[in-house]
């Protein structure tokens, strides 16, 4: 199943600014909700380590990401891959960065597929649970851009 | 009833099994444990399509009490692919029981772990990494045929089989037809069986002696071991399998061979240590095996001014999920029951099956025959509420007539006898039909929808396996057989062993029933071996249980053993006694059941003849050699081998028919639909035992009702299967079901040493009916239920949302001056 997200939101920092810390993974995957640590290979490629809990399936997702597309500073995009107990996800988020007076206006999108009997078992809670999530991420970002 | 003594059979004798399976003593193949057995767990994939790119199996290994794993690319180089029974392009797919390169439906294994228990295997398989590079699902068969995504590259597309079934002469039918009704589509939905057991396997590939041995409860053995032996490249006399008691099949655990392939392998890897893997009911949900979805395309019916059909012409699209496996046999067994119980004599079918990222088909309770009975019986409702005509008055005008019988249909299939209109007066007379139309009436005034279906359909029994040649003109099968054995053993005690598999369908009665009239004792004499083993030598390649056979093919074998034997007991004794075999009767006497010299005054009991046979043989002259009362019977269906080029010939030996009449109302608020009256009428001509025969009409009731209002398979667009937990796949239990008022007649059949006709599986008879009620109910709103399932958001979605089931865009009626 599909999940599909989008938003702006601004912020008093420079697009270069932004650009820099949302295509610094040391930066950005920490305000993934659940962030539980990080390893890094290279620097577009990074694995992230959140906990999950959606009804009785819980535990710990690994999720490969690879900074797909980095073109300073108006575009970025991650591409991710990860598995759980009970499903798969693999993710497209995007953010288009352009400037706003003195700041920068952040326009994102994002699609999650989720695979798996977690959509069986879970699936009327995944589409909340996961707006709650990148709305979480989204303040994580606009508190530390601000 | 053609054979002379019917002092049991046709009595409804209280089943032999009962006693043990009531009281939870049952032997089922889960409850076999054998020593140093290990547990095997699936890991499974959770796409329905993706390549594999890496199976890391070191952490599930390293775990204490992990025996080992096994991956498809460990397995490939040791085993040939699957057979398939198609010609090409489905005879170039590689298919192997665990995922070699790419998984192609959700649920797919990918891998094995053994442990010492079934915990520690579970654990160990959440341990199995896995990657995976997503690739485009297809989940709908139309969009599959366009091969945008193919699932079997070696295969180079979706396309399983095509065939143009065409009889009689179509384009003048529909010149000279009065009017043309046009239906744009139909859908039979997917759904599947939910047996009481899931599918259980213990393999054993013995170093010591290079045998396989299974203890499972898959319901086609003879046709596994065709499959296994040459996949596992073994001869196939070293494998042997035995069945216990079976808790429910319905034809899904006919395809329970590659899980059957895997435990011997994984055997194999694991020093001979007997495997055991017991299905999950999420497993089992998700990739056992379906039901066939199919979808009817631009069907076009011509109709006589009367509204008698003369001619049919449709597209049909089946979809067999992601691997052929029993398929396309799929492809010609609806054309068993071509016309249904319809006299039409010109047809035009063009059927075409594709594969899916979706499980896997496999034979489902009214295989292949139900989807088209429910797509005809939907055309009759359709072209009668066109025409004004009323459902019942359409089918007497196009019923075949009993005096019509045996009838032989546009394809050459010998419908062997019926009595479709008597039926019907019995089901409305049981049902009430004249009140139901009054309270029809006058509920409609008040706004209340009130439909009243009646849904006439066929169960075929006994297949000729020659129609696989219509599919593949090279496949080596034809005809049907089935062995029995029958013996009066050392100390006189009658034992018959049969080739089928019983899942509660109380073969062992019915069997002791016929045996006792042969031989002229009491059932309870008579000890019945159930369950398969090749090692009792009584099968044929045909043996096991499915396709409502076992009351034609299963009980004629032993009719014929128990005739055999009886005939060695009467020359035997004859023998002994010194007199004239027709001098010999069977009776009882005060020893137990013995044979008499009418007119000599002696006797010679069965311990008697079976002692000197056995154990006193030197008393034996040596003409009276041959005889060892122990009489084994293959029994054989007198087919021919169709026209595979015309597609024409006779495919099944019975055709036992059901209707049945439902009235359902749906709530005008929350759009449920609500059954209010339901009868069942069946004749399976000559009735073995009237007990079971009920009870399965009822199971068979239950199924269809369930199919047709709760039960459906749900796939999202990228083939997650969402219904795969009870909770939402919703089974229908005796809470749901309505009461049943039962009705039969009984067409002896003149195909069958009986008279009886295979039954059992229904026809899915509630499943046309219930749509049929659901048309009356909803067709003055503009409405055609295009679908086999309804419930109360496919109404909505019809009633209020407009958004399917259109009459003005699914259906064009055409008149003609």
């Amino acid at each position: 199943m599909a999940i599909k997200f989008n938003g702006e939101f601004e912020v008093k920092r420079t697009p270069e600014q932004v650009f820099d810390f949302l295509t610094d993974p040391q930066k950005f995957a920490p305000l993934l909700p659940e962030f539980q640590g990080m390893s890094v290979e290279d620097p577009t490629h990074f694995t992230v380590k959140v906990n999950v809990g959606i009804s009785h399936i819980k535990g710990t997702a690994n999720v490969r990401m690879e900074l797909a597309q980095a073109e300073r500073p108006t575009r970025a995009q991650y591409k991710g891959q990860g598995s759980v107990a009970g499903g798969n996800v693999s993710l497209v988020a995007g953010f288009d960065v352009s400037p706003n007076g003195d700041g920068a206006r952040v326009a994102w999108q994002g699609e999650a597929q989720i695979f798996g009997r977690l959509t069986s078992v879970a699936g009327g809670l995944l589409e909340p649970l996961g707006r709650k999530n990148v709305q979480k991420l989204i303040n994580g970002l606009q508190a530390a851009l601000s | 009833m053609k054979d002379n003594n019917r002092n049991w059979v046709g009595k409804p004798l209280p089943r032999k099994e009962e006693g043990r399976l009531l009281r939870g003593r049952g032997k089922f193949a889960d409850d076999i444990k054998i020593r140093e057995m290990l547990y095997l767990r699936f890991v499974r994939s959770p796409y329905a399509h993706a390549r594999i790119l890496k199976v890391d199996t070191s952490r599930a290994e390293g775990l204490p009490g992990v025996v080992g794993t096994l991956t498809g690319k460990q397995i490939e180089p040791l085993t040939q692919p699957f057979i398939e029974i198609g010609p090409e392009p489905c005879a170039k797919i590689r298919d192997f029981p665990l995922a070699v390169d790419k998984v192609r439906y959700q649920g797919e294994p990918v891998a094995a772990v053994l442990a010492e228990s079934p915990s520690l295997a579970d654990d160990a398989s959440e341990l199995v990494q896995v990657e995976y590079e997503g690739l485009d699902p297809v989940v709908d068969a139309e969009q599959a045929l366009k091969d945008e995504s193919i699932l079997h590259e070696s295969a180079g597309t979706n396309k399983v089989w095509n065939g143009v079934f065409e009889y009689g002469d179509v384009e003048k039918a529909f010149r000279e037809a009065a009017q043309i009704v046009n239906i744009d589509r139909l859908h039979f939905h997917r759904f599947s069986s939910t047996p009481l057991e899931n599918n259980v396997v213990i393999g054993q590939w013995d170093p010591k002696d290079d045998h396989i041995y299974y203890w499972c409860n898959n319901s086609f053995p003879s046709f596994a071991i065709q499959f296994l032996a040459a996949h596992l490249n073994i001869p196939i006399d070293r494998i042997r399998v035995q069945t216990f008691d079976i808790g429910g099949s319905f034809g899904i655990k006919i395809t329970s061979y590659p899980q059957m392939a895997v435990c011997a392998l994984a055997s194999k890897k694991a020093g001979g240590r007997p495997i055991k893997w017991v299905e999950t009911r999420s497993e089992h949900m998700t990739a056992s095996a379906h039901g066939n979805e199919r979808t009817f395309r631009d069907t076009r019916v011509a109709l006589d001014q009367d509204g008698v059909i003369t001619a049919i012409t449709s597209r049909h699209v089946d979809d067999c999920g992601a691997y052929p496996r029993y398929e396309p046999l799929g492809c010609v067994i609806w054309s068993q029951v071509f016309p249904g119980v319809y006299r039409f004599k010109n047809a035009r079918i063009d059927f075409t099956q594709a594969m899916t990222n979706k499980c896997p088909v496999g034979p489902n309770r009214g295989y292949s025959r139900m989807q088209h009975l429910w797509f005809l019986e939907r055309v009759v409702d359709i072209c009668a509420h066109e025409l004004g005509i009323p459902a019942d008055q359409m089918r007497l005008r196009n019923y075949i007539r009993p005096e019509e019988f045996p009838y032989t249909t546009p394809n050459g299939c010998v419908y062997d006898s019926g009595d479709y209109p008597k039926m019907l007066a019995i089901a409305k007379n049981l049902i009430g039909w004249d009140e139901w139309k009054k309270k029809q009436a006058e509920a409609r005034k008040q706004g209340r929808l009130i439909g009243i279906g009646i849904g006439t359909t066929l169960d075929s029994g006994t297949n000729n396996f020659g129609q696989s040649q219509i599919v593949n003109p090279h496949a080596p099968f034809s005809g049907n057989s089935q062995g029995a054995n029958c013996k009066l053993d050392i100390y006189g005690e009658v034992v018959v062993a049969v080739g089928s598999c019983p899942q509660g369908q109380g073969h062992e009665t019915t069997a002791a029933q016929v045996v006792a009239d042969v031989l002229n004792i009491s059932p309870d004499l008579i000890s019945v071996r159930t369950g398969f083993d090749t090692e009792r030598n009584v099968h044929t390649g045909f043996s096991g249980t499915y396709a409502s056979q076992f009351a034609v093919s299963g009980l004629s074998a032993v009719h014929g053993a128990a005739q055999k034997l009886k005939a060695e007991m009467k020359r035997l004794a004859a023998f002994v006694l010194e007199t004239q075999e027709d001098d010999i009767e069977f009776g009882r006497g005060a020893q137990g059941p013995e044979l008499r010299a009418q007119t000599k005054g002696k006797s010679i009991n069965y311990w008697g003849l079976a002692n000197i046979v056995n154990v006193n043989s030197a008393v034996l002259p040596p003409e009276m050699h041959d005889i060892t009362l122990n009489c084994r019977y293959i029994w054989r269906a007198p087919f021919k081998v169709p026209d595979t080029k015309k597609k024409y010939g006779n495919l099944t030996m019975t055709y036992a028919s059901q209707l049945h009449i439902a009235i359902i109302e749906i709530d005008r608020d929350a759009f449920i639909p609500r059954i209010l009256d339901y009868v069942a009428v069946d004749d399976c001509g000559t009735v073995i035992n009237p007990a079971i025969v009920e009870g399965q009409v009822y199971g068979a009731t239950a199924h269809g009702i369930g199919a047709a209002l709760m039960e459906t398979c749900v796939y999202d667009a990228v083939g997650n299967m969402l219904t795969s937990t009870f909770s939402d796949y919703t089974p229908i239990t005796a809470m749901n079901m309505p009461k049943v008022k039962y009705g039969h007649i009984e067409t002896p059949s003149p195909h069958s040493y009986s008279g009886a006709k295979g039954m059992g599986e229904g026809g899915a008879a509630p499943v046309h009916t219930i749509s049929a009620a659901l048309q009356d109910a909803l067709f003055s709103s503009g409405i055609i239920i295009g679908d086999s399932f309804n419930n109360a958001d496919t109404l909505f979605r019809a009633m209020v949302g407009r958004e399917i089931y259109q009459a003005d865009k699914l259906v064009k009626l055409e008149r003609r001056a």
